[in-house]
């Protein structure tokens, strides 16, 4: 009897519960949606100002002519980048950190045989952004992908979701830091394309690992803005075939591969 | 029998200052009360010795995040500034690194027992002595054999273990 | 007094990879996730399910499960505190817990499980006071039905932490997250199964035979859930090729993980638990059900093994059609020995939950004397 009256009575109360809890639920996402989007929009505001005639804001990239680079080439880029910023990986323990790495491909079919440099491919849309819960990994508005030591609290999701595998993590305590590369355990880091020579040279930056391998006007890794139209890697770009690595993912990578 | 316990608690944390000055000044763990030494090559800090030793660490926290999402550098709060003055050791001398009570910075910290890990990350010395251990010169300026520290790798061992190890 | 020490030599542990840094433990730049996650990520998932029965009880109106409802409560409190435990002591700089409590990124899946997990703690709390409550007894049923949706929201967050990840073969599905969910009913269940028989045993109260047949089938029920939906996931990904390799390892040839995916994951964990709990020649024997919350618990253990370390272990696909080879070992399985100091993080934070669990237990009026016979 008793069961009987609950049923009735439960009904009524059930929707109308359900429709608070539905209330509710939407106020509760309703901010975080709102502060996505406008943080969204806001940065797409931010990297469209000015887009009239030249962009006030850069995207840097890379264009990296494999054709043009030997092994011993690549092998230079990652010894610079590891005198530029202090890291090495020279016991290929699997917990060393290696922010650019040199990559044997063989094809499956033909077996014909490349080697390029790999490092953070610094995407317009970067999953590793996606996914840092405190948003220490973040793009800076010239599109160059970093890490917040600051704010990072070490928990590698961002090396999950990388599809590049650029991210290390600092398994040790390290001593010996450089002052441009401050690296330190427990943190995430990858490639920063050198952002304390961008910080400091602008368009005429040159990263150490591109500085390695150009020879003069030969320049097998190319530096530049690609929201530029005139400048050398936007005109590269244009006139010759490049790829971008799993463009697929639709993620926008900032470097570019010729001879891929 | 209560009263009897809450005077004994109170009369423990009443003598608790007068307990860290006796161990202070007895010696025995003393803590040193902290004298910064002040670089000999500047004639004053970026901001007066008061306002500082208040603040410096809000500077510092602002300019951290000022220097790594804008990528402003040159500004007179940088980190690299304040290493460069006041951890400025000539070459001859020994370098003094964080933990020891002589840097600068462990001076006060270790004595207010703020820990701060700012270290764990940044190099905790100037801009010369780490050029003067050749660490921030361009590559071509950098000689082969010249090579301290464990953070570096010379083109040579790089190849050699490259013959050994080369790619899994 | 055993699980105490447990509790502190694993936060001791937790303590010496924070200070020597992650090196100690096996976890690598290949596989940066490991054993420490296989725990949390269990007792997480165990948690969301172990308010199952307060959920049966509050919201779905059987009021037979009602004597059982706090002890719920209670069980899913403890197993998500010792979750989240492990999960925080394992970061790099767990130091910088506040950091993560005061900068969101909304846009991350793993941001919007901190607000998850801690709210569900406390709105875990507030059923609970309220089941406890004479007088606000009415408001227990409202405050069951949004622990309930908000486990579910919780349970699929967790599941999307993996299936988010577009990047890596072994994830990137849907499917995640529903296998998950059903995954907490099915450990969460078991868990509550054994620590209510051992509590039950441990205070010599009486348990009737019906409930334990009830909670048999819905186990029994469960596990078949999860069958499915590992099935559904594995053959979906088989259907195309470009996953062939992927399956192949953890089907056939990825060694440790295949094996347990096989023997522990589906055999042990899945198959014989199933046959235990429905053989009728097993029907009244509590330790055929004892056996198989163990075997089952076990399976869980393996099964995100296999997903959590397993899925890292097999290389990104960054070069498709190449045959890839680099000092960032590339293109090769990932390496992965859980060490000691990891095994010890894990099992502090089960020791941390049961110990909860425990202490709670004694100290506030959680069990019922007995449970009534159930009228039907």
């Amino acid at each position: 009897m008793a069961s009987e009256l609950d049923n009735i009575e439960l009904r009524p109360a059930r929707r109308r519960f359900m429709q608070g809890a539905a209330a509710l639920a939407t106020t509760l996402i309703a901010p975080g949606v709102l502060l996505y989007k406008t943080g969204h929009a806001q940065g797409e505001n931010e990297a469209n100002a000015g887009n009239k005639d030249r962009p006030a804001i850069p995207r840097w990239g890379l264009l990296i002519d494999t054709n043009a680079l030997s092994e011993a080439d690549v092998d230079a880029c990652v010894s610079a980048c590891q005198r530029e910023h202090g890291w090495s990986s020279d016991a290929g323990s699997p917990t060393d950190a290696q922010w650019i790495r040199k990559v044997h491909l063989t094809d499956k079919q033909s077996g014909q045989q490349t080697v390029l440099p790999m490092m953070c491919q610094h995407c317009a849309d970067p999953p590793c952004v996606d996914v840092c819960p405190t948003g220490a990994s973040f793009k800076r508005a010239d599109g160059i992908v970093l890490v917040n030591k600051h704010t990072c609290i070490g928990c590698r999701y961002c090396m999950m979701a990388c599809p590049y595998k650029a991210r290390s993590f600092i398994h040790e305590v390290l001593q010996d830091q450089l002052a441009v590369a401050p690296r330190g355990k427990g943190t995430v880091e990858s490639c920063t394309l050198c952002v304390h020579r961008i910080d400091r040279d602008g368009a005429n930056a040159v990263p150490a690992c591109a500085e390695a391998v150009n020879r003069g006007e030969r320049k097998a890794i190319l530096f530049g803005d690609l929201n530029d139209p005139d400048s050398e890697i936007s005109q590269r770009l244009q006139s010759h075939r490049t790829t971008r690595l799993r463009a697929d993912l639709g993620v926008d990578p900032g470097v570019s591969y010729q001879g891929l | 029998m209560r009263y009897l316990a809450l005077s004994a608690l109170l009369g423990w944390f009443a003598c608790l200052p007068a307990a860290a000055a006796e161990v202070e000044s007895s010696g025995f763990g003393a803590v040193v009360i902290p004298q910064p030494t002040k670089p000999g090559n500047a004639s004053a800090c970026v901001e007066p010795v008061d306002i500082m030793r208040r603040d410096h660490m809000k500077f510092l926290l602002h300019q951290r995040d000022a220097t790594v999402l804008e990528g402003e550098r040159d500004s007179k709060y940088s980190l690299v500034g304040c290493m460069d003055c006041h951890n400025a050791t000539e070459p001859t001398e020994t370098v003094v690194r964080y933990p020891d009570p002589q840097h600068f910075c462990a001076g006060c910290h270790l004595y207010a027992s703020v820990k701060i890990d700012c270290f764990e990350c940044h190099a905790d010395r100037s801009l010369k002595q780490l050029q003067q251990g050749r660490l921030d010169l361009p590559l071509e300026n950098l000689p082969l054999e010249d090579q301290p520290g464990s953070a570096l790798l010379s083109l040579q061992t790089f190849h050699q273990q490259l013959g050994t190890s080369g790619g899994e | 007094m055993l699980l105490a020490i447990l509790a502190a030599v694993g936060i001791g542990a937790a303590h010496h990879m924070d200070v020597e840094g992650h090196h100690i433990s096996g976890m690598n730049n290949q596989v940066v996730w490991g054993l420490p996650h296989v725990f949390a990520i269990f007792l997480i998932v165990a948690a969301s399910g172990a308010l199952n029965l307060a959920s049966i009880a509050s919201v779905f109106g059987k009021i037979e499960y009602k004597p059982l409802a706090r002890f719920s409560a209670v069980l899913s409190i403890a197993l998500l505190v010792g979750g989240l435990a492990v999960l925080l002591l394992d970061l790099g700089r767990p130091d910088r817990l506040i950091v993560a409590m005061t900068h969101y990124n909304f846009k991350s899946i793993f941001a919007w499980n901190i607000i998850l997990y801690s709210g569900f703690i406390v709105i875990a709390l507030a059923y609970l006071w309220l089941m406890m409550e004479r007088r606000f007894e009415r408001w227990s049923k409202p405050a069951g039905m949004f622990a309930f949706a908000w486990r579910l929201i919780l349970t699929t967050g967790t599941g999307s932490i993996f299936g988010f990840l577009v990047a890596r073969e072994a994830y990137d599905s849907a499917l995640l997250a529903p296998m998950f969910i059903v995954m907490s009913f099915s450990f969460g269940l078991a868990v509550f199964i054994l620590l209510l028989l051992a509590s039950f045993k441990l205070d010599q109260r009486e348990l009737d035979g019906i409930h334990l047949q009830r909670l048999r089938k819905l186990l029994g029920l469960f596990s078949i859930g999860i069958l499915y939906f590992v099935m559904l996931f594995h053959l979906t990904k088989l259907y195309g090729t470009q996953n062939h390799g992927f399956e192949r390892f953890i089907l056939l040839d990825g060694g440790v993980y295949t094996q347990l995916f096989w023997l522990f994951q589906i055999a042990l964990g899945t198959l014989l638990p199933l046959f235990l709990l429905y053989a009728p020649r097993w029907q009244n024997s509590p330790k055929s059900l004892v056996l198989a919350c163990l075997l089952i618990i076990q399976g869980g253990f393996a099964q995100l093994y296999v997903i959590i370390v397993g899925g890292q272990a097999f290389p990104l696909n960054i070069f498709p059609g190449y045959h890839v080879e680099s000092s960032f070992f590339d293109g090769v399985i990932g390496t992965y020995t859980p060490s000691l100091w990891e095994l010890l993080l894990g099992c502090a934070g089960l020791a941390g939950a049961l110990l909860i669990a425990l202490l709670v237990l004694r100290v506030l009026p959680i069990l019922p004397q007995s449970l009534p016979g159930a009228k039907d």
